[in-house]
């Protein structure tokens, strides 16, 4: 039964964390690498929403008579192959890896929690739910998920499936040892002094303070995931034609590369761009969230 | 120490076990089979059962998942399909390709990145952080495989100063396969050296604020001296922890760019047999790999208790 | 009767035509002065899955194992069975046994000569691990009847066999009797022709070096398609495996690589200009097709199927698919070939683009928008590119296209089932080459490529391997091409071509079904 004191400590706390917030999102936006990172993300979200209105052409049509030509008035970033329209391609591109790049970026969060508070939490679990994480670690890098994407086929699903099996398992490692270190901390033993139960120790306390670091990650998740698109693109396991993302215009401009520079330069611009502003942004995240790993004295 | 050893090792049976299970899951789902390749681009419905009778290729899958785990247990991988050798051999003659190839580039990554990095943070606040981070950033955030080929473009083609691609043996010519090798280890170690470049900065940054440091400048000991003889080797633990990593993600990063630079690695020769179907390359390769990877781990971890003892008791 | 006569005739009377052609050629010969000697790299694009030339009919194979290995009988530049290693053949007058005397003093790469018993084993295994061991179906036994000679008996007369089995499809390539028994894929890789296999990385390289005692085949004065007389003027030749065309390209302007066995046409018309390059055009590379399934709605119902055909724009397909590398041809025979008919049954359906006809087409089949799947791979880029192109013109006539692009093995896997697609791109590159019979018999027998059978189809194939006399199979031919284009169960794109590269340095070579590094020679 909660107690006057119980209800003031609780009182207290909300306070505080609202007033933490506040003040959390002041720093945010006036810490340089962050604002920076930002921008560009706003810029690439609201080009790619966009596209449609931006582009002239629409990004598949094909035209034999425009092949392969420069960057011109017409073509700001000029034809491909097909004779298709790079910039539009470009710009719905950005709108497929922005699409993978949250998909794998939320299902990584959701999966990477919960595999990770079981672990920490059910002790019979974590020996087996971390083993086989280390097994789908022990592949280095993409190869997992290059070797996913074969198996599964060629489309946007099946790529996410395959980039979201890749990097939940780190994930989940950084959820795990967040949580380890929250629970030891003297205000979870305080509510569970009170008699909160698990159920709101977890998600009020625990995943609440451990939110910080998997923040940071999911941020580098979501950049990673663009590059890894372009990856699978390039060894032709990624979302299938005709439909443009920025990895597959790089795998369509790479023969053509000192005949058609443009076609290979442009999305690679555009996903080195993004990928930085979402580095910039994670940079900036982490030195506010997480103190402990900050790069900034 | 030996123990701790053992108990790591130990510790890799059952990472590499669900190694082996996640490919033969791969294997299970992934459509088609090596008979595809042998027909090849034009071959008829007919020619294809032919050679899938003759392969024997029809056996299920729990049938070759015994028949794998009782060969393992003798230390045969099996025999390729397609490459006329057995999957040990074949993984063997790659496997110095793309070790010299990681290493070459973590080399390079290491020192471009400690460089920029303890240059950063002993010009801590100065253009040259600024520049030094940037810098570490772009490398961190342009695609692999893209600048590769930018490279290839650059002083493959315009220049023509090195190849732009193909593999020359070390026996054979050394400068050669110096020259082949630049750029894809290049390449590679332009993304990594913005890991280590910031790890450096920020475990640099770390050691320059502690007290000790404080005193060694305060009795007028020189800035270089500073940093080489006291700072440096402190910042070194979370900087060797950093390569530990950074040689994961090089052996995988080494994939793509060894099918950039069309270098016969390890990597090349999964990715390869994953599109023709080779299956038993596919599960050796992924195996041996994976297994490579893991004892970097843990000869990481080793060192890392060398360097810091906290660690070994800890776990 | 007749076909096995004249042929048999043929190949006795071998030694007489050959005589004027010396004459032609070691006329054209003296232009050049050949260089002995040297090295040359070839690229290309991908690993060969075998370098048993029999177990494979990959094409990546066959460019180097056909400079490695040789075949009893082959194809000569006219595309007409000649011996090889065969000094001929005798075929009795009730067409049941065939006597192939072999020539004498032919060297294997290990330095044994290859006799009767060595080839009796090649063909026996054959049998078993050929890619495309149908062709020995007709043989009831295969003796050997001198050192030199061999004896095959036939189950039934057979007249096309000689030709049939001098494809070079999977080559029934002779090799020792001591690899007689090796699983397909595990040989000693020794052959007769005049390079040897010294090294092979997968993914690298296949380097191939002269073999010093080859036995030239002294009947002939040059090279002559598969056969003829043959020489190793260079000391060395590798294959290089460059998956990527541009690089393959680059390579070639570093001049790390001599010879490309396929660059993409947008960079040969960059390299135009170049005085070290040489550019190597074969218009006759392959047919582009597009193939439906006539057991899947919606491409079960004719009228759809005439829908598609007369939506498409082969003029922009054949253009975006091949780089602009093609020849309109609605024909199922290259121009001015002996089985050419011109475009007989095919008015008014070929290259039309005609949105209008189409919708009236798909008004009439009842088509209420079911999806068409259009199944591509990624290994070939024709493929892929064709079936793109479909798609937007398929779309603009309102058939609701989506494509399945996948690799390779499960592209194939896919079009094994009946169901789930309805539509596969295609270069057929092999067929067209052997001729009528081959193109046809892909689309009649146990599995057609359209998965349905066409009972009019397989009586005009029957028709056409029976027939008599050139000028009956030319107008079988015909009827087929009508039928063809009256139940569009396949669609003729067009003519595709394949564009080569070399280094100017680089003489002798000439543009062929594989490339030949004998008879080329460097520029000193």
């Amino acid at each position: 039964m909660p107690t006057e004191e119980s209800l003031s400590l609780g009182q207290e706390m909300a306070r505080a964390r609202w007033r933490r917030r506040r003040v959390f999102v002041a720093r945010l936006f006036r810490h340089p690498s962050f604002l920076i990172g930002a921008v560009i993300l706003v810029l690439f979200t609201s080009a790619a929403v966009l596209a449609d209105v931006l582009a002239q052409h629409p990004p598949n049509k094909n035209n034999y008579r425009f092949i392969l030509m420069g960057p011109s008035a017409e073509f700001w970033f000029g034809t491909d192959g097909y004779g298709r329209d790079v910039f539009s391609r470009v710009l719905h591109g950005t709108q497929v890896s922005l699409t993978i790049g949250i998909a794998v970026a939320t299902l990584t969060g959701l999966f990477g929690t919960i595999l990770g508070t079981l672990a920490s939490y059910v002790r019979w679990l974590d020996a087996l739910i971390m083993r086989t994480l280390d097994g789908l670690m022990a592949f280095p890098g993409v190869l997992l998920a290059i070797a996913l994407a074969s198996a599964l086929g060629p489309s946007v699903t099946n790529a996410v499936i395959a980039l979201t099996v890749t990097f939940t398992p780190r994930t989940a490692r950084v959820v795990r040892s967040g949580i380890l270190v929250v629970r030891g901390m003297q205000f979870v033993e305080a509510a569970q002094a009170v008699g909160a139960g698990h159920g709101r120790i977890i998600f009020r306390y625990i995943l609440a303070n451990a939110l910080s670091p998997l923040i940071v990650q999911l941020t580098y998740v979501f950049a990673v995931s663009i590059i890894s698109e372009a990856i699978l693109s390039f060894l032709g396991v990624g979302p299938p034609p005709p439909a443009p993302s920025l990895g597959n215009i790089i795998a369509d401009g790479r023969t053509y590369i000192q005949e058609a520079w443009w076609i290979a330069v442009f999305p690679g611009i555009a996903i080195a761009t993004l990928v930085l502003g979402l580095n910039l942004m994670g940079d900036g995240l982490r030195d506010i969230l997480d103190p402990r790993q900050r790069n900034d004295h | 120490m030996t123990l701790f050893i053992i108990r790591r090792l130990l510790s890799a049976l059952p990472v590499l076990f669900v190694v082996s299970l996640m490919t033969f899951l791969i294997m299970w789902l992934v459509p088609g089979d090596v008979s595809a390749e042998i027909g090849g681009s034009d071959a008829t419905p007919e020619q294809i059962e032919r050679i899938q009778a003759q392969l024997g290729l029809d056996r299920p899958i729990h049938e070759r998942a015994i028949s794998w785990y009782a060969n393992l247990l003798r230390g045969d991988l099996g025999f390729s399909y397609l490459l006329n050798r057995s999957v040990v051999d074949a993984v063997l003659e790659r496997l110095p390709v793309t070790l010299a190839l990681a290493s070459m580039a973590l080399v390079m990554a290491t020192m471009i990145g400690v460089l920029l990095g303890v240059s950063a943070a002993v010009r801590h606040n100065t253009w040259l952080d600024q520049a030094s981070m940037v810098a570490a950033l772009i490398g961190l955030s342009i695609p692999d495989f893209w600048f590769g080929i930018v490279l290839i473009i650059l002083f493959g083609v315009t220049l023509g100063w090195l190849p732009t691609g193909g593999y020359v043996p070390i026996t054979e010519d050394v400068l050669g396969w110096a020259r082949s090798m630049a750029l894809p280890a290049l390449t590679l170690a332009f993304t990594q050296m913005g890991i280590i470049a910031r790890m450096a900065r920020s475990s640099m940054l770390d050691v320059l604020n502690q007290d000790y440091i404080r005193t060694a400048r305060a009795k007028g000991m020189r800035g270089r001296t500073v940093v080489f003889k006291h700072a440096l080797r402190n910042a070194m633990v979370p900087i060797i922890t950093t390569i530990g990593v950074t040689t994961g993600i090089l052996l995988s990063g080494a994939v793509v760019i060894e099918t950039v630079f069309s270098l016969p690695g390890v990597g090349r020769l999964i990715i390869g047999s994953i599109q023709r179907r080779d299956f038993p390359v596919i599960q050796g390769g992924l195996l041996v790999t994976a297994t490579v990877f893991v004892f970097v781990n843990i000869v990481v971890d080793v060192l890392y208790g060398v360097f810091d003892p906290r660690v070994r008791d800890e776990r | 009767m007749t076909l096995q006569r004249r042929l048999s005739r043929y190949l006795r009377a071998f030694g007489a035509t050959t005589v004027l052609a010396a004459s032609i050629l070691s006329f054209t010969g003296a232009a050049y002065a050949q260089v002995m000697g040297g090295e040359i790299v070839v690229s290309q694009n991908s690993n060969p899955p075998s370098l048993d030339a029999m177990a494979t009919s990959s094409g990546a194979s066959r460019n180097i194992n056909m400079n490695v290995y040789e075949t009893l009988f082959g194809f000569d530049e006219n595309v007409q069975a000649i011996p090889i290693l065969a000094e001929g053949v005798e075929i009795s007058d009730d067409g049941l046994t065939y006597t192939i005397p072999l020539r004498q003093g032919v060297l294997f790469h290990n330095g044994k000569e290859m006799t009767a018993r060595d080839v009796k084993a090649s063909l026996e295994r054959y049998r078993k691990v050929g890619a495309t061991s149908n062709l020995l179906e007709p043989v009831e036994n295969i003796e050997i009847t001198g050192d030199y000679e061999i004896t095959l008996t036939m189950k039934q007369p057979t007249p096309t066999f000689i030709e049939a089995f001098s494809s070079p499809r999977a080559p029934a390539a002779i090799i020792p009797e001591e690899d007689a028994d090796a699983e397909a894929g595990k040989t000693s890789m020794v052959g007769t022709g005049p390079y040897k296999i010294v090294e092979y990385v997968p993914d690298s390289h296949v380097t191939l070096e002269k073999f010093d005692d080859y036995s030239q085949d002294t009947r002939h004065s040059g090279p002559d398609g598969f056969g003829g007389k043959k020489t190793a003027y260079l000391d060395k030749a590798t294959f290089r495996i460059i998956a990527e065309p541009g690089a393959a390209v680059a390579a070639l302007e570093a001049n790390e690589v001599q010879i490309v066995d396929q660059i993409p046409v947008p960079a040969a018309r960059r390299l135009e200009s170049n005085e070290d390059i040489e550019l190597y055009e074969n218009l006759e590379w392959a047919f582009s097709v597009f193939i439906l399934n006539m057991a899947a709605p919606p491409t079960d119902n004719v009228k759809f199927r005439e829908a598609v055909q007369v939506a498409l724009n082969m003029e922009e397909i054949m253009g975006i698919a091949t780089e602009g590398l093609f020849n309109l041809n609605p024909g199922w025979a290259y121009p001015d070939s002996p089985y050419d008919v011109g475009d007989v049954g095919t008015e008014g359906y070929y290259n039309q683009g005609d949105v209008d006809r189409a919708q009236a087409l798909l008004a009439e089949a009842g088509y209420d928008g079911e999806e068409f799947v259009i199944l591509t791979d990624s290994n070939i880029p024709e493929h892929g590119r064709a079936a793109v192109v479909i798609a937007e013109q398929l779309k603009a006539a309102g058939i609701n296209a989506v494509i399945n692009q996948v690799d390779w093995p499960t592209a194939l896997n896919i079009r094994m089932q009946d169901t789930g697609w309805n539509g596969w791109t295609l270069q057929m590159g092999i067929e067209p080459y052997l001729g009528p019979v081959a193109i046809t018999s892909t689309l009649t027998g146990e599995r057609p490529h359209f998965v349905e059978h066409d009972e009019e189809l397989e009586a005009l194939y029957q028709e056409l391997v029976t027939g008599a006399t050139a000028e009956a199979r030319k107008e079988t031919f015909a009827k087929i091409q009508e039928r063809l284009y009256e139940f569009f169960g396949i669609i003729k794109l067009g003519d595709a071509g394949l564009m080569q590269a070399a280094r100017s340095s680089v003489k002798g070579f000439k543009t062929f079904r594989f490339p030949r590094v004998h008879d080329v020679w460097l520029e000193e």
